[in-house]
């Protein structure tokens, strides 16, 4: 009966995302056109340094880690903030408040159909065009299992700290400056634009500390470990549960604190 | 009807600007989180680019400082589409609406009204970014500098941000033909990050597409060479301003067609 209700909110989710097929395609087409640049700018760059190897990665696997995170990103990518600040704007959230369902848990589930269609249309052509330009550099064993669970997590941390900067629409009333903060750093600081192997040394510690390396970087790592040691895949995932439970609680305690708060005009 | 001068619409542009700048200025929290936003895109973009180079000395026969160039170049001529041209995105939402039918019933230019009606000062940001890199790596190369370099540097950044106010147009425009144009404007948008890197890192396919088809290379290296290789310039950075103000017209042309055909929602 409780799974009912989800799954309901997913299969809606499904059909809405399917009307907008036009989109689906310009999305797999803007993907294609990034992965051409990151592929001849890092083959030029690879090919300027002398070496084929630099910070531990090979030009293969810089590759498969940028194009897989702009993959991993337009998957994940829910538009939370945009949907509760809007929300409040509008006052519809007084509705959505009101429904016998958790909020947090009913906009998750209300995107969770486009995660679905998300994963079919758009990151699972691009690993397969990747994995075929780079002959077979992914390793296809037990490392595609763990980064499956590895990525699950990380759309449960970057819901939570979406829901995070959401709430502080109910605050500022300021939805674009907000967003685009939170893009930003998530994106640097998870080693989407960078590799976090690139950075030096005392941003590599201090950023290997936050969550946001949980996000992208955690499952593309044990995505690219050919031959993966269970301990440190364990690890890895280990502390990706430990920030995903600390997101969660902080997510739902702000909520909670900040509900008092709203103000909805008219209605 | 009878023909306005640029004298009429330079002053029609300045009452308008005002009226657009005080209703900003009333939401000022969101003006300040915007802004900042806006600061932390360009340090983040900066940073990224930093820790990049940090790696590797040079790309491709560019040194760092001459890829700073690049990057400076590429943030100046994108602020004009920031500041002036930001209605853009508000354009299918409009249309959608039916509220663009009150557009078409103003005496001046439709395309004219509708861009001035909005000005982003967040863009401004951006533009001190700009030239601030840009002054750094021009004393780091060792430019010399007089009143003719600095002519041309004016005439070669105005021509080269008509290049992406011209991909932003024609792809806002997209939206009178297929009502949600938000993804193709997203797809354009993520042009400009590629701006930045010089075209002979790609393949002969893809400098021809970057160059004719989707014109970035023309945003910064084709105008930049003018100044940071003055003993080999192209033909092509000779003809950018020309091009630049082809692709503006063309993109004008595509816009007040769609605007033309556009016949409301019935409301």
């Amino acid at each position: 009966m409780k799974l009912k209700k989800y799954i309901s909110l997913t299969r809606a989710g499904i059909m809405d995302s399917l009307q907008f097929r036009l989109a689906t395609f310009v999305m797999v087409i803007g993907n294609l056109l990034y992965l051409i640049v990151v592929y001849f700018l890092w083959k030029a760059i690879y090919a300027s340094s002398g070496t084929d190897i630099v910070n531990g990665m090979t030009f293969t696997d810089t590759l498969i880690y940028l194009v897989l995170a702009t993959a991993l990103f337009n998957f994940m990518e829910m538009y939370t903030v945009w949907e509760i600040g809007r929300a409040i704007q509008s006052g519809k959230i007084v509705l959505d408040l009101l429904k016998p369902m958790e909020y947090r848990k009913y906009l998750f589930w209300s995107y969770s159909g486009s995660f679905i269609t998300q994963f079919f249309f758009t990151f699972l052509p691009t690993f397969i065009v990747v994995s075929a330009v780079t002959h077979g550099a992914i390793h296809l064993g037990m490392n595609l299992l763990w980064f499956v669970i590895s990525v699950v997590i990380a759309v449960s941390i970057n819901y939570s700290i979406d829901f995070i900067v959401g709430t502080i629409c109910l605050y500022t009333e300021s939805i674009w400056g907000i967003n685009i903060m939170k893009q930003v750093v998530v994106l640097l600081l998870s080693g989407a634009t960078v590799p976090i192997a690139f950075f030096p040394e005392p941003l590599k510690t201090i950023v290997s500390r936050l969550p946001f390396q949980s996000i992208y970087n955690a499952p593309l790592t044990i995505l690219l470990e050919s031959s993966p040691d269970t301990k440190d895949v364990l690890c890895t995932i280990g502390i990706q549960l430990m920030w995903c439970i600390i997101m969660m609680i902080v997510s739902k305690l702000f909520w909670k604190i900040s509900l008092r708060q709203i103000t909805v005009n008219g209605g | 009807m009878k023909r306005k001068g640029i004298g009429f619409y330079l002053r029609i542009y300045r009452k308008i600007l005002a009226q657009d700048i005080k209703s900003k200025m009333s939401y000022r929290a969101d003006f300040i989180i915007s802004t900042i936003g806006m600061i932390c895109t360009n340090i983040s973009g900066f940073v990224g680019f930093w820790i990049m180079f940090r790696n590797f000395p040079s790309i491709n026969g560019w040194s760092y400082h001459e890829m700073l160039f690049l990057y400076g170049f590429s943030l100046i001529s994108l602020t004009p589409v920031q500041c002036l041209f930001d209605n853009n995105w508000s354009l299918r939402m409009y249309v959608y609406s039916g509220d663009f039918i009150k557009y078409c019933f103003r005496p001046i230019n439709l395309f004219f009204y509708y861009q001035s009606e909005v000005f982003d000062i967040k863009g401004l940001g951006q533009l001190a970014f700009g030239i601030g890199t840009l002054a750094y790596s021009w004393g780091k190369i060792g430019i010399g500098f007089s009143p003719l370099i600095l002519l041309k540097l004016i005439v070669f950044l105005i021509t080269a941000s008509l290049i992406m106010i011209a991909l932003q147009n024609a792809a806002a425009a997209t939206c009178f033909w297929i009502q949600n144009s938000f993804f193709v404007l997203d797809l354009v948008f993520r042009f400009k990050d590629y701006a930045k890197y010089p075209v002979t890192i790609f393949s002969p396919v893809f400098r021809f597409i970057f160059t004719f088809l989707m014109p970035i290379a023309f945003i910064a290296y084709y105008p930049s060479l003018v100044i940071l290789r003055p003993d080999e310039i192209p033909l092509l950075s000779w003809l950018s301003p020309v091009i630049g103000l082809i692709f503006f017209y063309i993109s004008y042309k595509i816009w007040m067609h769609g605007a033309m055909k556009y016949s409301g929602t019935g409301s």
